[in-house]
Order: structure tokens, then sequence, then C-alpha cells
């Protein structure tokens, strides 16, 4: 069985178009949401991608291009032959967006895998995988399977979520959104702030400084919009029983921690019933906002190149003192094994264990 | 893991006339809520068990969902009510495959690995469930609804590692 790591990583989000920008921007402060509109008289704040040339599908292409050139630091990819996976909740709605009414929706889900492909010249087999938030995680722990059963010895994992006004609506008539800005863990937390990005990661057989050593995959219908304290115990152990680790070997959790006032207390009461003491947290949502099917990618994207460059985010509102949690202000000194946790929609709860495999 | 037993193969293409009867009588009650596409699956899911002789799913079951279609009709309603300025949020929920698996995996009274991926060669799609599945197998479906005459279309295997 192989070992699976990480090669290379790209992002695009709020904050810029590459990981130099973004941490940039994240050291002065970060970038406020702005605002869409989904109705007359209704809109919603978006961490939004920058704005490019050229129609919805132009911009599309030209994102994915830019983000996974980051991921190789020649820029040459290769024969582009390995399996790629395009993780998506909101897929190519945005397009559809645009469409006359019965243009709309006339061919299938893979087209937007297709247009991502086209745009990458990939000659692989692609895949698509969109399960809501966890889409992006669940396409590393099937292009894991890929890698450590020895069917591939690479693969690409591109997470993708683009300006659409369906989604933001649709978030909207549920009630889950806030109406300014994002507050995980937050005192005055009101809800959740939608975000746009687009992430890369290059898995390799071939050792590299960050290992993924396991993960899990809990979906749990009885709230599909909610957090269930239960499956977040599940998927915790699950990750940490296929690394070969307990709870006292990780060294930070990058919570999922959306803002929404009930389901971040479910997640912190239920990583205290795994962890005990708990370990130091970092939530990455204030800073780009919920990136939904692109969030794995996106959020271990953006903390890999956060300790990796010296950056760490910070937050400017007050903490809900009730959950008796704090967010770490800096990378924690030792830091060996990382548990990255997204909580989404549809009940879906997934991790990950990440391991800095350098000396 | 590389020989696969199938327990039981599912098939309705189309469905019988009563089928949601059936399936609110194998599950004790009437889906609320949940869309066409969702309700197929749930049928689907649920026959392919009962087929197999299983009340239940074992918790270290995968279940894989792949469609080319997905929930098409609640999708176009959805935009439809987004042009229209009145976006509801039960059409938004039934046009995610997210809220299928939630669906499925509740009738089946049972949590775990369940993911909706797919590829243009279904048999790589099949193939990437079967990686890394646990002795407790897969349960895979392929449920597709009604569109420009072809009739609706849910498919299912249970299987496990022989």
């Amino acid at each position: 069985m192989n070992d699976v790591y990480l090669a290379g990583m790209g992002l695009a989000c709020v904050l810029g178009d590459d990981m130099p920008s973004v941490l940039a921007s994240l050291r002065h402060g970060g970038v406020p949401p702005t605002p869409v509109a989904v109705a007359d008289g209704i809109s919603w704040p978006v961490y939004a991608l920058a704005s490019r040339e050229g129609d919805w599908t132009q911009r599309l292409c030209s994102t994915v291009r830019s983000v996974v050139a980051q991921t190789d630091k020649t820029g040459d990819l290769g024969p582009r032959t390995a399996p790629l996976f395009v993780a998506s909740s909101s897929l190519d709605i945005g397009f559809m967006e645009y469409e006359k009414q019965d243009l709309r929706l006339g061919g299938d889900l893979q087209d937007f895998a297709g247009v991502v492909a086209r745009a990458l010249d990939w000659q692989g087999p692609v895949f698509t995988v969109s399960t809501a938030c966890t889409s992006a995680l669940n396409a590393v722990l099937a292009a894991a399977d890929l890698i450590r059963s020895r069917e591939a010895d690479e693969a690409l994992v591109i997470g993708v979520e683009m300006d659409n006004r369906f989604t933001v609506a649709g978030f909207g008539a549920m009630q889950l959104l806030a109406p300014d800005s994002a507050q995980p863990f937050g005192a005055q937390r009101k809800g959740l702030v939608l975000g746009e990005a687009v992430a890369a990661l290059r898995l390799t057989s071939q050792p590299a400084r960050w290992q993924i050593t396991g993960g899990a995959n809990v979906v749990d219908g009885r709230n599909p919009s909610g957090t269930e304290a239960s499956a977040v115990l599940a998927m915790c152990r699950g990750a940490l029983t296929q690394s070969g680790l307990q709870p006292g070997d990780i060294d930070l959790i990058k919570v999922q921690a959306a803002g929404s006032p009930v389901n971040d207390a479910i997640e912190v009461e239920a990583l205290k019933q795994v962890f005990d003491p708990l370990p130091p947290l970092v939530s990455l949502k204030s800073a780009i906002g919920h990136t939904l099917g692109a969030a794995g990618a996106a959020e271990l994207a953006l903390l890999v190149g956060c300790i990796e460059g010296g950056v760490w985010p910070s937050v400017d509102y007050p903490l809900d003192a009730s959950l008796g949690i704090a967010l770490s202000k800096e990378a924690p000194q030792k830091l060996r094994n990382i548990l990255l946790n997204v909580v989404g929609f549809g009940g879906g709860h997934a991790s990950l264990v990440l391991k800095d495999a350098g000396p | 893991m590389s020989t696969w037993h199938t327990t039981a193969h599912f098939i309705a293409h189309p469905p019988p006339v009563d089928w949601r009867d059936d399936l609110a009588r194998r599950i004790g009650r009437r889906p609320r809520r949940v869309g066409l596409w969702t309700e197929l699956a749930m049928y689907g899911a649920r026959c392919c068990l009962d087929a197999a002789g299983e009340a239940a799913l074992p918790a270290g079951a995968r279940i894989r969902v792949a469609s080319q279609r997905g929930a098409w009709g609640a999708t176009h309603a959805g935009l439809t009510q987004l042009d229209a300025g009145l976006p509801m949020p039960f059409t938004f929920m039934q046009s995610q495959p997210a809220l299928m698996l939630a669906e499925v995996g509740r009738c089946l009274e049972w949590w775990g690995d369940a993911s909706f991926a797919l590829c243009r060669d279904a048999a790589r799609t099949l193939q990437l469930a079967k990686l890394g599945a646990a002795r407790d197998g897969l349960l895979f479906g392929i449920v597709e609804e009604e569109r420009h005459g072809e009739p609706p279309r849910t498919e299912w295997w249970r299987l496990v590692p022989a």
C-alpha cells in the first residue's frame, strides 16, 4: 500500500489569486465580503473572487488554469494523464443562470468537470464529486484510495465554487446566512457567509513534506442542515484510527465553524468529547467565507500556506465565552499532526489528518 | 480486495406504477418534501437491500450513488423560482445530491460513508467506489429521473468483497 502526500497546491479566493497574494491580504487584515443581489431588495454578503475578463465559462477556465499552474513550481504538470477529481456543490449552475430557460440543463452533471478538464487539456479519467460542503474532502479521500491501492501514482483534486445567485438564494431561503460577516465561534454569530474559491491539490505517492495519513466521511441524515455531535465524533475517530493516531497526537484542529449559532456549539461540544484537553483550534471561514464544495481543498491549501508562509489568521470579533474555547493566535510550536474538519449541508461530516512528515 | 460478490441487483427501469406506495410500505412512512429523484433513490436502495435479505445496511458499508442528470426537475424549478425572485428553500434542498444521500441513509436507518460521484466511464465510478471499502462492502446505485422520453431508472447493486 502506498502512502499519500501533497505534492503541490494552488488557491484563488477572496484574499487573492495565488498564495503570495492570499497571504499578503491575510497579513493586512483580509478582504470584506461584497453584497450579491439574489432578488429585488434581497442581497447577501459573499466573499467573492476578484473579477476577471470574459463570460462565466471563460472566467472558470482562466481561474482553473491559473490555480492548477500554482501546484508545480516549474509550471510543468507533466503528461496530465492522472485521475482528475472536480469537486463542487454548485457545479455550472452559475452558467445556467445566463442561459435561456429552454436551453438550461440540456447536458448533464459531468459537463462541468468536462469543461474544467478541457481547460487543462487533461487526458486522464475525470471524476465529479458533489456532496455539498464535503465535496473536496471526499474527492481527496477518493484520490487517496486510488493512490494507496496503487491504481494511480498521482491525482489532481480541484475544488470549485464560482459565482452564482442560485446557491446564495437557496441558502438565504433556508435562513442559514448572516447579513454582514462570518464570525465563527463569535459571540454575535448569525450564520454563515458564502465564499467563492478555486483550489487545487496535487496528490502523489512520492514522499513530500505533507502526508495525508487518513480521513473519514460520515453522512448522518437525521438533521440535513445541521451538525450532529455523534457524526462529529465518528468522523474524528475514524480519521484518527485510519491514521494510527490517538486524540492526544493531534496538535491543531482546523474546525468547521461556519458561524452558525447552533452548529458551532454542537461542534465544540462534540470535539470536547473526543479531545481532552482540546488541542489548539484554527478557523479560516472568517477570512474566506464558507466555500462549500471547494472548502476542503481551499481551507487545506490556505492552512498549509499559512504554516509555510508564517502568517496566521486572526479574528476581530469577540468569541462566545459560553463555548469555553479559544482560537490560536499563531501556529503551534509543535505541529506534527493536523485534523481538518468539514461539516455540511445534507448531514455530511468529513475529516482529514495531515501530517508534517518533514525532518 | 480485488474480487467482489454481488448479493443483490435491483433494477426498476421504469419503476412499477405503484412504486411510491411500495416505498411507503417498505419504510413505514411516506417521504415528505424530498423530491422525485431522491424518492427514486430511496426506493431502489431499499428494494436492493430487501433483495439482499438485509434488514439494515452494516455500519461499515459504503453507499455510492451516480447519476448523469441528478435532480433535474428540482434544479430546473429552482432556477425558474430564482428568475421570478422567489427562491424556495425546499426546492433548493431537493436539487442537492447531498440531500439525496441523507435521505437514502435515513430510510435505511443507517449513517456512514456515503458519496455522490460520477465519471463518463461508469465502470470507473464503480471501481473507485470499491477501492478502500471495508469488509461490509458497498451499496451502489444509479438513479435517473424521466427526461425526454427516457423512463426513470433506479438501479442498485449490493456488493461485498469475496
